[in-house]
C-alpha cells in the first residue's frame, strides 16, 4: 500500500507543526522518520491516520485491496482503518482491560479467529516475557514498557498492510527494543507492509529502515536511501553526535 | 526565596491552574457559559435575599425576620458542605506537584490551609446574606449589627469548609468515609424534621443574635472551632501528600470475567462486554451507578412508607427520575469516559457507531431495573401501571435519544477511576440534566390532560416505540454528525485528558 501525501499543512497557532508539498511512502518501504523534539513527527503521523485536521492538503492511500484498486482520501473515508494498525500513544488502550481481554477485544473487531490469536500470541511470547499473557492486570497498571508492548502488539494482531508505530523503542527495555527490531524486519520482508517508525534511537532506526526521512519545523530536510545502511554518517551529522 | 514570595507564586499557580483548564482556555461559549451561570446563581441569590427579608418580614407575628432566617442556618451549612464536593480539592491533591521540590510540606500545608480559609468560594452566599441583612438587620439595628451579623456567617462558612476539606481527604482513603458527615447531616435533620418542634432553630438563632451583638464568647467559640478543625486537617493532610504522589492502584483483579455469552453478538458484544467492565472496574463510574441506584431505592421507599410524596407532581418525578437516572448519569456525558482512548476508538472503522449501538441497549436493559423498583408502588396503588408503562417506552425511545445527542457535541475527557473527581461535566452537560429530568413531566402532563389516564401514558409509549423502532436510523445519524465534529471532538477530548 503505497501512502502519497500532498501539499499537507498543519499549524498550531504561529507554529507551523508540518509542512509537506509531496512525499510518497512506497508499498513495502520500512520508513524510519527522525527529527528532533517537535519536529512534526507524531503531528504527522496522526494526520496519516485523520486523528487532527490538514490546514490544507491531502493524505492518500493507494495500492491492490481483495476487492481491487484502491485510492482514497484517508480523510474522507474508514475503508483505510481494516488495513491499517499503529499505535501513537496510550490513548489508542481500553486501560480498564486485561492485555488479554484487549488483544482479544481488537481480535473479534478485526475478524481474527481465536485460532488465529493464539498462533499470533505464540509467535510474540518471547516478546511479551511473561508479563503480559495470562496476566489478571489491568492494562493501567502496567509498566510503561508493557503498555508499550501492548500497543504494540494490538496494532500488529490485524496484520496490517500499513503500520504506523510512533517510538517504539520507547520505554522498553534493551532485549526488548532488540526483539522489536526483528520482529519489524521479519514482518516487513514477510508481508510485505508498508512500515512508518519514528525514534530518536539512530542506531535502531538505521538498522531497521529501508529509507529515512528527516523532518525539521514540519518540514522534509533529508530524504535518505538507507538500503545500504549509508544513512548513519549523515545523521550523526545532522544530530551533531560526537564519536 | 522568602515565604512571601513562594505564597505569591503558589497562589498564582494556583490561579493559573483555574484560569488555563483547557475546556475554558479552548472554548470561548464555556468561558461564557460559565460567567453567566455564576451571575445567574448570584442573582438568584440576590433576589432571595430580598424576598426573604420582605416576605419574613410580615409572615411571622412579632418575630424579626433574621431570627426566622438564622434558624435555618444548619440547612444552609448543610447544602454549603454538599457543593463544595463539585467544585474544592483538598491541599494534599493540591501540593502534590511540589512534593518534590525545595518546599516544606509543613509551608505548602498552611499555605494551601490558609487559602483555603480566605477563598472567594466561602463568600458566595453573601449574594444571599448580604441584601437578607441589608433590609432586615441594618435598616432596623444598624450597621453595627449587620457587620456582626455578616461576620459570624462567615465565620461559620469558613469552619464549614475546614470540615468539608476533612472529610473530603478522609474519602481520598477510603469511600466509606463519606458516611462520616452524611451521618452527622442525617441525624442533624433527623432531629430537627421529626419531632414536632425544631429544637435546633432556637440555638441557632441565638448563637446568630450574639455574633450580631458583637459578644466575645460566640467568636471565641467558633475560631477555636475553626482552629481546631485547620489543625485536624493539617495533620490528615500532611501526610496524604506522599500518599497522592505514590498512590497506586490495586495490581491484579480478583476475577476477570469474560461474559462469553456475549460472543455470538460479533462486534457489537465486544462493545457491550466494554459498557459492562468500564462500569465494573472504574471508580467513577461504578459509583455513579450505585448512586443513582441509591437515590431510586431511596425515593421509592420514601414515597412507599410516607405520604411525604403523595402529590401529582411528586409521583410524577419519582417514576421519571426511577427510569432516567441510571441512563443520564452516563449518557449526559456520553462519550466523555471514551475521552480517554478516543484515539484507539478512532482508528477502527465506524467503531464509534457501534460503540453507540452498544450503548443503546446497554441503557435499554437497564431499564429493567425501575419496574423492579416500583413495583411496591404500583402494587399499594400509589402509581399506576400505565403511568410505569409511558415512561418505560417515553425513556427509551425519546429521552435516550435526546441524550445521545451529546455524543456529537460533548468533547471533554472525564476521568473514570477516581474516588471523588471535581469534574463531573460540564455546565451545558448539567443544564441538560435538568432539562431531561424535568420537560418529560411536563410532556406528560400535557398528554394526560389532553388525552385522560390512561390514554395520555399511551400515546408516550407509542412516542417512546416509534423512537425504539427508528433506533438503528437516529444512532447513524448521530455517528454520521460526530464524524463531521471528528477534529473538534477529538481536540477537546487530547486537551483535557490529563488536566
Amino acid at each position: 500500500m503505497e501512502i502519497i501525501i500532498k501539499d499537507l499543512k498543519k499549524t498550531f497557532g504561529e507554529k507551523v507543526a508540518v509542512d509537506i508539498a509531496e512525499l510518497t511512502i512506497h508499498s513495502g518501504e520500512l520508513l524510519g522518520l527522525l527529527g528532533n523534539n517537535g519536529a512534526g513527527k507524531s503531528t504527522l503521523f496522526r494526520l496519516i491516520l485523520d486523528l487532527i485536521k490538514a490546514d490544507t492538503g491531502t493524505v492518500r492511500m493507494v495500492g491492490l485491496q481483495p476487492t481491487g484498486n484502491v485510492d482514497i482520501n484517508v480523510a474522507e473515508t474508514e475503508v483505510w482503518k481494516d488495513w491499517t494498525g499503529a499505535f501513537v500513544d496510550e490513548s489508542f488502550l481500553i486501560d480498564y482491560l486485561t492485555p488479554d481481554e484487549y488483544f482479544q477485544f481488537i481480535a473479534r473487531l478485526t475478524d481474527t479467529s481465536d485460532e488465529q490469536l493464539q498462533e499470533f500470541m505464540a509467535q510474540y511470547q518471547h516478546f511479551m516475557a511473561d508479563e503480559l499473557a495470562g496476566q489478571k492486570k489491568l492494562i493501567r497498571t502496567l509498566s510503561a514498557g508493557n503498555k508499550q508492548k501492548v500497543g504494540i502488539m494490538a496494532a500488529m494482531l490485524l496484520r496490517p498492510q500499513v503500520l504506523i508505530l510512533d517510538e517504539p523503542f520507547n520505554f522498553l527495555d534493551p532485549s526488548s527494543q532488540n526483539a522489536i527490531k526483528h520482529l519489524l524486519k521479519k514482518y516487513n520482508e514477510e508481508t510485505g507492509a508498508t512500515i512508518l517508525v519514528s525514534s530518536h534511537n539512530l542506531q535502531h532506526t538505521v538498522d531497521i529502515s529501508n529509507r529515512i526521512v528527516l523532518l525539521e519545523h514540519g518540514k522534509v530536510i533529508q530524504d535518505i536511501d538507507n538500503k545500504e545502511k549509508q544513512a548513519q554518517t549523515i545523521l550523526e551529522n545532522y544530530f551533531e553526535i560526537d564519536d | 526565596m522568602n515565604k512571601y514570595r513562594l505564597y505569591k507564586l503558589v497562589s498564582q499557580n494556583a490561579d493559573l491552574k483555574m484560569k488555563r483548564h483547557p475546556m475554558l482556555d479552548k472554548n470561548r461559549f464555556m468561558k461564557f457559559l460559565m460567567a453567566f451561570m455564576w451571575l445567574y446563581y448570584a442573582a438568584i441569590l440576590l433576589f432571595m435575599g430580598v424576598v426573604m427579608a420582605i416576605g419574613m418580614k410580615h409572615s411571622y407575628n412579632g418575630v424579626a425576620a433574621f431570627h426566622v432566617f438564622d434558624g435555618g442556618l444548619i440547612y444552609l451549612l448543610i447544602t454549603d458542605f454538599w457543593l463544595r464536593f463539585g467544585l474544592q480539592e483538598t491541599p494534599a491533591q493540591n501540593a502534590q506537584p511540589y512534593a518534590l521540590l525545595p518546599i516544606r510540606r509543613s509551608f505548602l500545608m498552611h499555605l494551601y490551609l490558609t487559602r483555603s480559609g480566605f477563598a472567594w468560594g466561602n463568600l458566595f452566599w453573601f449574594f444571599l446574606l448580604v441584601p437578607f441583612g441589608l433590609i432586615s438587620i441594618a435598616m432596623t439595628l444598624g450597621w453595627g449589627a449587620f457587620f456582626g451579623w455578616l461576620f459570624g456567617w462567615w465565620l461559620l462558612l469558613v469552619a464549614n469548609g475546614f470540615f468539608y476539606l476533612f472529610c473530603r481527604a478522609l474519602c481520598l482513603k477510603h469511600l466509606a468515609w463519606l458516611l462520616l458527615p452524611a451521618a452527622i447531616h442525617g441525624a442533624l435533620l433527623a432531629i430537627m424534621l421529626v419531632p414536632e418542634k425544631n429544637v435546633l432553630d432556637m440555638p441557632c438563632t441565638i448563637l446568630m443574635y450574639d455574633f450580631l451583638q458583637w459578644k466575645l464568647l460566640p467568636f471565641l467559640f467558633v475560631g477555636g472551632l475553626i482552629a481546631f478543625l485547620y489543625w485536624a486537617n493539617y495533620r490528615l493532610q500532611i501526610g496524604m501528600v506522599y500518599d497522592e504522589v505514590g498512590k497506586k492502584e490495586e495490581r491484579e483483579i480478583k476475577h476477570a470475567t469474560q461474559f462469553n455469552f456475549l460472543n455470538r453478538y460479533g462486534k457489537l458484544g465486544e462493545y457491550f462486554k466494554l459498557e459492562i467492565k468500564q462500569r465494573m472496574r472504574n471508580k467513577t463510574v461504578r459509583m455513579s451507578f450505585f448512586v443513582g441506584l441509591g437515590f431510586m431505592i431511596m425515593l421509592s421507599a420514601i414515597s412507599y412508607f410516607t405520604p411525604a410524596y403523595d402529590g401529582g407532581f411528586m409521583r410524577s418525578f419519582i417514576c421519571l427520575y426511577n427510569y432516567i437516572v441510571l441512563g443520564m448519569m452516563t449518557l449526559v456525558t456520553i462519550m466523555c469516559y471514551e475521552g480517554n482512548y478516543i484515539d484507539g476508538l478512532m482508528s477502527r472503522r465506524e467503531s464509534i457507531l457501534q460503540l453507540l449501538q452498544a450503548k443503546y441497549y446497554f441503557n435499554v436493559l437497564l431499564l429493567i431495573i425501575p419496574p423492579i423498583i416500583l413495583l411496591p408502588l404500583m402494587i399499594i396503588g400509589k402509581m399506576s401501571v400505565w403511568m410505569n408503562v409511558g415512561y418505560f417506552f417515553f425513556t427509551a425511545g425519546v429521552l435516550y435519544p435526546l441524550l445521545f445527542q451529546m455524543a456529537v457535541y460533548n468533547n471533554n475527557t472525564l476521568p473514570m477511576n477516581q474516588k471523588i473527581t471535581s469534574k463531573q461535566g460540564n455546565t451545558a452537560q448539567q443544564i441538560f440534566s435538568m432539562v431531561i429530568l424535568f420537560l418529560p413531566i411536563g410532556v406528560e402532563k400535557a398528554a394526560t390532560a389532553l388525552l385522560g389516564d390512561p390514554w395520555g401514558y399511551v400515546f408516550l409509549a407509542l412516542l417512546g416505540i416509534a423512537g425504539i423502532a427508528t433506533h438503528q436510523y437516529w444512532l447513524r445519524n448521530v455517528y454520521r454528525r460526530f464524524m463531521v465534529r471528528r477534529y473538534k471532538n477529538m481536540e477537546g477530548f487530547r486537551a483535557s485528558r490529563n488536566s
